[in-house]
Formats: C-alpha cells, structure tokens, sequence
C-alpha cells in the first residue's frame, strides 16, 4: 500500500477505536450491571404495584419506609439494630461453641488412629442429617429458649469445622514432616510446628462454609419458634400479612450475612496471609 | 583422611500395597570422608534419592547400614542437615521465620538463634529478604532457604536431593556457583544428589554413577581432580565430562 | 520413613474399637431412656423407634399417612426443585462465564438472591403460594440454583485460555468456542456441583415442610412434636439421614456411569 492509500486507512482504524459507538456501550459489563439492576428494581415496583402477585408483593418503595420505620419503633420490645444483634449474637456462641469442640476433635481424629476409630462410625451416622431435622428435638429437650437456637447452630456449625480440619491434617504434604524430623524434632514438635499451621486455611475455609449454615439454622430457629431476631421479624411480617416487613427483613438477613462473610474472609487474611498468596503465585 | 559416612552392602526393597515387591537398591557400599563433596549420579529411577534418604536416616535399609561417624544411622536427626528437591519451606513462616526452625527445636534462645539465622541467611546471598515470605520468592531463592535452614541447624553432613531439578538453566548455572562457594565458606561434608552430568562435574571431588534401572547398583566412581573455581569449557573438565557420558550413556 | 513404617501395633484394635463404639452409642441411648435417667417425653430409645417404624409401614395414623407417603413426597418435591435447578442453574451458569451481555443481565440479580438463605424465602413463598408443592419446589429451587450457577460459572473460567487462543486463530466464534470448549472442560465442576446442590436442596425441603406442609418426611418430624412423641420425631430425622443419603449413593453412581471415559 502506498502512503497517501494507508493514511485514510489508517484514519478510519483509529477513528473507530477511539469513537465512543452505541454498540461498544450496550456491549460493556458494567453498564448491562446497571441496567440490569435498575429494570430489576422497576420490573419489581410494577408487579407490586399492578398487584400482578395480588397483595403479597411489596413494591421497593414501602420496603425501605418499613425499614426506616423499624430503626425507630420498637417491635416486640426491641429495634431494627436489637434483633440484628439478637440474631448475630446466637450465631457467634453456637459458633464458637461448635468450634471449640469440632476443630480439636478433627484435628486428634487426625492425629489419632484409636481416636478416629472411635468417633468417625458416629460422627458418619450423623452425617447425612440436615441439621434442620433436629429443630423439632431441639424444642422438645429446650422448650422455646435462648438454648435450642444455639443448640441447632451448634449441630449445623459441627460438622463441616470437623471435616474440614481432619482433611487439612490429612492433606498436609507428608515431607513436611521429614523436615521437621531432619532438624531435630519429634513427634509434639511435628504436630505444633507442621500439623496446626498447615491446617489454618482448611480450618477457615471450614468455618465459612459453617458460618453459611449457621445462617440457616439460625432462621430457621427463629422462624419456627422465637420472640426475637432477624427470623422472627419475617415471621411476624407473615402473620401480620405486610409484605413489606417480610422483604425487608430478607433485604437486612442478607445484608447482615454478607457482612459476617466479610468478617471471617479478613480473619483470614490477617491470620493466613501466604494462603491467599499461593493461588496467586 | 577420616570416613565420615560409610554405607556396607545397601540393599532396599520397597513393599508397595498388594504384596508387589520393588527392589530399588542393591549392593551400594562407599565411604565418604570428612568434608568431602561427593556428588551422586543417575538418571531418573536409579534409586539415588532412595539412597540419600537412608543415609538421612528416613528410610531403613533392608539389609546393610549407614555409619555416621561411627555410628549406626537409626532415624532422622539432626546431625543430618537435608536439602529437598521440591523446597518443602513453611508458606507460613518468613524466611527468618523458615531458617529459625533447626535452632528453635533445640531450644536456643531467641537473640542468639537470630543471629544464627541471619548469619546463613546472608551466607547463601538472601540478606534483605528475612521478612519475605516463601510464595514471594523465586524457586532460586526459596532453594538457597532451604540451604541455609539446613545449614543453620548446625549439621555433620549435608545432603542435597537434586537441589536444582526444578530451576531453569541459568538459574541453575547460578545456583551451582553459589552451591561451590558456599561449601569453600562452610566447609561440610557433602552428599549431592543429581541426574545432571556437567552439574556433577562442576561441584564434586568424587562422582559415583548408578546404574540407569532398578535396581540400582554403583557402577563406577570417578575422581575429579580439577582445580577450584571449575569452568564448564575447560578441556579437562570436557574430557572428563565425555568419559563419564561415554561410559554410562546416559540420555540426560 | 522409617519411623513411620513402625504400622498400627494392634489394627484388630481398631476394628473393635469401631464397632463397639457404635454398639454403646446404641447401648447407651436405649439406656438412658429405659432406666429414666431422661424421661420418655424427650427422647425415645431405638427400640419404640424401630417399633413406630414397623408400625408406620402400613398405619396412616396419626399424622396422616403412611411413612413411604410421607417420604415419596418429600423425593418428590426435593427431586423437582433439584432437578429445575439443575436444568436452569447450570445453562445459566456457563452462559454467564463466557458471555459478557449474559453477565451483564443476570448477575445483579444473582448478587442480590445470593447472600439470603433460602429459608428467609418461606414466608414470603407461603403468601405466593400457600402450603403447596410449588411453593416448597421454589424454597428448594432458589437454594439449589445458587451453587449451580457458581459452579458451572467457575468451570467456564477454568478453560485453559490458550486453548481459547488457539481456537481463535483457527477462526472460531465465541458461540463455537462456548460449545465445543467451554462447556467440555467445565464438566468437572459441573459434576461436583450435583452433590453439593443434593446435599442443600434436601435441607431446604426439610426446613419448608417443617414449617409448611401436610405430609412429607418434615411434616412428620414436627407432627411428632406437636403430638409430643418422640419417636416420631427421631424416625423422622432418621428417615430424612437415609433417604438423603441414599438418593446421594444413587447420584454418585450416575455420575461414575457419566463420566466413565472422562479423566477429572
């Protein structure tokens, strides 16, 4: 091609680069985010308002005057925040309890052949069982108190933080240990230098999966039987027949969830930080 | 000259599950004396990590034994400083953190095995690096940790698993320099694991080859009788190099 | 090693020890009830469970059905909700890892259901749908979708890109990559998302029909405690650990017949 031939060429190439066409915005991910997002939110205030569900659907505009209602007024004794923290704070002791005792089981489950014989044949009868299925016991043995919530989340939490720890021993790469014998340990050293970090981030991701269910059980507590939290507030929201208090209470539920995930994700970074850094390397 | 590490008729048959038997080492006998860098050659499947791990102390033999000093090799310790092909660092301690362990397991007080450590640590070129940790270091660098945890441990002998097996070329040309002037700082005796024949050449006083299959028997020993610092084109060095390949034709 | 060569010195120990610990797990739980240590209204040995078992074989009373009514209603609406989930989760999924304009149109939406567990849906699906199957066949739907999509997703970003490359200069389209490329080396995660997604469909079902339902093997669990019968309630919860389990033993060997020639 000659030069006066490649210049309008040229021309053309760059001007379609760099013009901002319809084409290439329609094709972007964020704006399709957005558009999305806002037909979603317009699609939802039509169906409601139209009544297309008949009255079971509230449009997002009752929502969140529902919401800003109950920051301010009281519901069953306790606001917005005290039913958020009613919820979180069954959640934490069932959690920690279920913790406490499922991360050093796994681990001496591990660690243990005598042990492990002892506790897996159980531990997998129990296994298949969801732990909603014990809800109904829970009540029997604790009536509709604070301890059959947290006996649930209890279940629920045990049995993923239990395998998950018995794996991140049983995974651990055995020539880790041979390090730890050619620098002159023995067995305890092998087990508190090799055995405990090493399972750190099998232990964590255990408890993600656990906080997750955690979640489930606890509304599922809450909504069965339950004066307070975040379960009872959509509950009520049914019995009430005001939708606009039922999808509010799903909207805070799944916020709050969220927020908890992030909590435990930046536990680990602070307390994992190379874990992260293998994938990426 | 004193014999440090003496091997009398190895022989070592592994029982895989089923009964299957595979016989991976046969009649190895060789003295290794004091501050000696003898390098172990065969290609792969030889036998020859096999062999270093029972000198190390992780494998028993079936029949014969390793003497250390003297000394029947019963298990693992100390007094054996292992260098692994695949690094094997902690990811979740630092560098300082990684060559800390050996002193640390002895019970040396923290200020003193710190100074321990950073001595190594700036032996084997790494100094600035304590704080890293190993997933942000090179394999270069992550071997030359491993080196200097062995080494700070205080070690009789050092044992090197083909150290270099998972670097690239130049890495490697480098990381075998390094390996030569490390040794002529801190003398030690040396068992050198590897399939690479110029790399044998280049590092030891005495090469033994093994046979290319199973199960591993010596085949010849060689004394190389250049002078220090090597050149991998230096006319002796090639001559040798060409015997050694002659002799075992190995395809490495 | 050498040191760990020295095996197990007693593994007949270990057997022993297996058994006998289920059999005082057993021994013990008949135990405490007969002898009072825990009184009957709370808990009922392994005896009057196997009994009421027996019993409910062919007795509709008096909860309202016999135990394989109540259990092929629960399969029912499990296995529907799982396999619609299946059905719209996973298409959706791969679409959304390799086209933008399908990334763009459902993930917000998909963002949003996520973080609400699926039990939150419950009361909000009895106004849409009263006590009837679909409303449990969407609680089950909504939970099983989301584990789907996320699989079948991460598969799709799986795809060794210089495959993709190489496709590309033989000139291939982003429809022709998708279906012969995409899809087939996202299989892997496709496949471990069945079990996942048995595993809380049938948790979920167990939720909504505790709270909404008129058979089913939930229902039976909570009519026991209504009707404050123990036994009832813990036959349930052992029907719903069986039959969950089985239905997971028959999903792994579908997946084994699958994927016979296919290397995970």
């Amino acid at each position: 091609m000659s030069m006066e031939a490649m210049a309008p060429a040229v021309r053309k190439a760059v001007r379609e680069r760099t013009s901002i066409s319809l084409w290439r915005l329609v094709g972007n991910e964020y704006f399709l985010y957005i558009v999305s997002f806002i037909g979603f939110l317009l699609i939802w205030d039509w169906v409601a308002k139209a009544q297309i569900l008949g009255r079971s659907l509230a449009p997002p505009s009752d929502v969140l005057g529902e919401l800003r209602r109950l920051m301010a007024v009281e519901l069953a004794g306790k606001n917005l925040l005290g039913h958020i923290w009613d919820s979180t704070r069954r959640i934490f002791i069932g959690f920690a309890i279920a913790s406490a005792i499922a991360v050093p089981l796994g681990l001496l489950m591990a660690l243990n052949r005598y042990v492990n014989a002892i506790v897996k044949p159980v531990f997998d009868i129990f296994k298949p069982m969801p732990p909603i299925a014990w809800i109904s016991i829970a009540i029997l043995w604790f009536g509709i108190e604070e301890s059959s919530k947290i006996f649930i989340i209890v279940i629920g939490a045990f049995v993923p933080c239990l395998l998950n720890s018995y794996n991140g021993v049983r995974l651990i790469e055995p020539e880790l240990y041979d390090v730890i014998r050619m620098l002159g340990g023995n067995r305890r050293n092998e087990i508190i230098q090799v055995c405990f970090p090493a399972a750190f981030p099998a232990i964590f991701s255990g408890l993600q999966i656990s906080l997750s269910i955690a979640w489930t059980c606890v509304l599922a507590a809450e909504l069965v039987s339950s004066r307070s939290g975040l379960g009872w507030i959509i509950i009520q929201g049914m019995r009430l027949t005001k939708p606009e208090l039922v999808i509010g209470g799903m909207a805070i539920i799944a916020l709050v969830a969220w927020l908890t995930t992030l909590l435990v994700s930046g536990l680990e970074k602070v307390i994992c930080p190379w874990k992260r850094g293998i994938k990426a390397v | 000259m004193l014999v440090k590490i003496s091997c009398k008729n190895i022989r070592k048959i592994f029982i895989q599950k089923g009964k299957m038997q595979v016989h991976v080492l046969e009649g190895i006998s060789l003295d290794v004396y004091e501050n000696e860098f003898v390098v172990i050659l065969g290609p792969g499947q030889s036998g020859k990590t096999t062999l270093l791990r029972i000198i190390a102390g992780l494998e028993t033999p079936t029949q014969g034994q390793v003497l250390l000093d003297g000394k029947e090799v019963k298990g693992p310790g100390a007094d054996r400083g292992l260098v692994f092909q695949s690094y094997m660092l902690f990811p979740w301690r630092t560098v300082m953190g990684n060559v800390e362990v050996g002193p640390k397991l002895r019970g040396v007080p923290k200020r003193e095995r710190r100074k321990i450590a950073a001595y190594y640590i700036n032996l084997v070129g790494l100094a600035g690096y304590e704080k890293y940790y190993p997933h942000q270091l090179s394999g270069g660098m992550k071997q030359r940790v491993g080196i200097a945890r062995a080494y700070a441990n205080n070690p009789e002998v050092m044992l090197l698993d083909e150290p270099f097996g998972q670097l690239d070329a130049q890495t490697r040309y480098y990381m075998e320099k390094e390996t030569a002037r490390i040794w002529e700082t801190e003398k030690r005796t040396v068992v050198f694991v590897t399939n690479n024949i110029e790399e044998a050449i280049f590092l030891g006083d005495r090469i033994i080859t093994l046979e290319g299959k199973l199960p591993g028997r010596m085949k010849s020993i060689y004394k190389v009788n250049l002078p220090r610092p090597r050149e991998h084109t230096d006319t002796a060095f090639l001559e040798l190099r060409h015997k050694i390949t002659e002799e075992t034709k190995l395809l490495l | 090693m050498a040191y760990q060569e020295v095996k197990v010195k007693t593994p007949w120990l270990i057997k022993i020890l297996s058994f006998a610990s289920i059999g005082a797990f057993f021994g013990g739980w008949e135990l405490i009830v007969q002898t009072g240590i825990v009184p009957s209204t709370m808990l009922a040995p392994p005896s009057s469970v196997i009994q009421l078992f027996v019993v409910k074989l062919t007795d509709p009373n008096p909860d309202g059905a016999v135990l394989s009514k109540h259990a092929w209603t629960s399969i029912q609406e499990a296995g529907i909700g799982y396999l619609l989930s299946l059905l719209i989760g996973l298409p959706l999924g791969l679409l959304m890892g390799w086209f933008t304009a399908i990334r763009g149109l459902f993930r917000p939406i998909f963002e949003i259901i996520r973080p609400i567990p699926p039990i939150a849906w419950i009361p909000l699906c009895i106004f849409w749908f009263g006590i009837e199957l679909w409303g449990k066949v969407f609680i089950i739907w909504i939970g099983g979708v989301v584990p789907c999509v996320i699989n079948a997703w991460a598969g799709v970003n799986m795809t060794n890109p210089t495959l993709v490359q190489m496709a590309r200069t033989y000139g291939a389209s982003d429809w022709q990559i998708f279906r012969k490329l995409c899809v087939p080396s996202a299989l892997p995660m496709v496949f471990g998302a069945l079990q996942i997604t048995l595993a809380i469909c049938w948790t979920n079902l167990v939720a909504a029909e505790l709270l909404a339902a008129d058979s089913g093997l939930g229902f039976l669990i909570s009519m026991g405690r209504r009707l404050a019968l123990p036994e009832m309630v813990v036959l349930g919860m052992v029907a719903v650990g069986t039959v969950g389990a089985l239905i997971g033993v028959v999903i792994d060997m579908v997946e084994r017949r699958l994927l016979a020639g296919i290397r995970r």
